[in-house]
């Protein structure tokens, strides 16, 4: 009784439980532990897959 | 004026773009609707004929009169994060914020109702047509054996959910994914199945639009690809996005689409084919950028800064989205 389009379905990959980063109310930006502002650092984006196109699935439907 | 950004803290895309305003001076003020009733507070008094609003979040306060623009990234739902949440303190959380904004004569990227709109992918696919943008013949249905017929004229076919949306009980992917032409579609019953001619695709196309500013990227695909890896967001491909140039009767067809959805920015995903033509697959109305930029160095999150900070307020916005864009 699914749907068709759940027959190709499969396990949603989660995003690592922790980021190497916290958001700073103060400056309105997600911070390093080092300090630095986590968005300048676009190696550590590109690694950690925040930014990418299924970073935002579970709670929005625009990738 | 300030700049009003709905997101969650956690929105790191969002951050490229406040980087970019604060080296400019722009004020912003950055909260989350979820947050609402505890770290976020809203005031707004109707009286002898004015409205006087307030926003506080973070220790800042801003008057809804004094926001220049409001960017609806990734807000989470209203109150979800209040002491005692339910739907009910949601729909009066979400009434009293949007509310009082959509009175307000900020400029929107992008308005709530052209966004509703803009995220149904039917809709979608017939506006790609009428503004002349090449579609894959598509089929929508619950009758399996439209489906069945459907699979004889097209072979080869994929299929993807039609929100765009995940299952999330249990948490589960739904990839755009190819369907064999002998499958059995009697669970197209059990649910609208959006199936669609596949693009044979030499590889993908990002367009990022932000307000008349076209960014584009391309992926190509390796001549070694899964041929059944159809979804470019789940393929495991080490090659980067590239910058590529619109092609101007693309450019045109977009830019009537973004006119008639009245939507500041669209993320569009092309497929391109062997003779070069960029088959629209969608369009997302708050797609993510920010993968693109670290790949290509393109200055989406600098675009999307410089059209929030621009001075004024637009025209009062209508009801059900008409002249709720976007200038």
């Amino acid at each position: 009784m699914e749907p068709f389009a759940l027959n190709y379905a499969r396990p949603a990959a989660e995003l690592e439980a922790t980021t190497p980063y916290v958001y700073d109310s103060g400056l309105q930006l997600n911070v390093l532990f080092d300090g630095r502002i986590a968005a300048r650092d676009h190696g550590l984006m590109r690694e950690l897959g925040t930014t990418t196109s299924t970073a935002g699935s579970k709670t929005h439907f625009d990738d | 004026m300030t700049v009003l950004i709905l997101t969650s803290e956690e929105d790191v895309t969002a951050d490229m773009v406040v980087v970019h305003l604060n080296a400019t001076g722009v004020p912003v003020v950055r909260l989350d609707p979820a947050d609402l009733t505890g770290r976020v507070a809203l005031s707004g008094e109707f009286v002898h004929g004015a409205f006087r609003g307030h926003l506080s979040s973070g220790g800042r306060l801003v008057s809804i009169d004094g926001l220049r623009s409001i960017w609806v990234r990734r807000p989470g739902v209203p109150a979800a994060r209040a002491a005692a949440p339910s739907a009910w303190l949601t729909e009066e959380a979400s009434q009293a914020l949007y509310g009082m904004l959509r009175g307000c004569g900020a400029r929107w990227m992008n308005h709530p109702d052209a966004a509703r709109r803009a995220r149904h992918k039917p809709w979608q696919l017939r506006l790609a047509q009428r503004c002349g943008l090449p579609v894959p013949a598509t089929l929508i249905t619950t009758f399996p054996q439209a489906a069945r017929e459907f699979a004889d004229r097209y072979p080869d076919l994929v299929v993807k959910p039609v929100s765009g949306a995940h299952p999330q009980d249990p948490p589960r992917a739904v990839p755009t994914s190819r369907v064999a032409p002998d499958t059995d579609f009697s669970a197209v019953a059990f649910g609208p199945t959006l199936l669609q001619r596949r693009v044979a695709k030499r590889a993908d196309i990002r367009l990022t639009v932000v307000g008349e500013r076209m960014l584009a990227a391309r992926k190509a695909v390796a001549e070694d690809a899964d041929p059944d890896a159809v979804d470019v967001r789940f393929a495991q491909s080490t090659a980067p996005w590239r910058p590529v140039e619109v092609p101007p009767r693309v450019a045109a067809a977009v830019r009537a689409y973004l006119s008639d959805a009245e939507l500041a920015y669209g993320a569009f995903d092309f497929a391109e084919d062997a003779d070069g033509m960029w088959w629209f697959l969608e369009c997302n109305q708050s797609g993510q950028f920010g993968f693109v930029e670290v790949d290509t160095g393109q200055p989406i999150a600098l675009s999307v800064a410089e059209w929030l900070a621009r001075p004024g307020p637009q025209p009062r916005a209508r009801v059900n989205g008409v002249d709720s864009a976007v200038r």
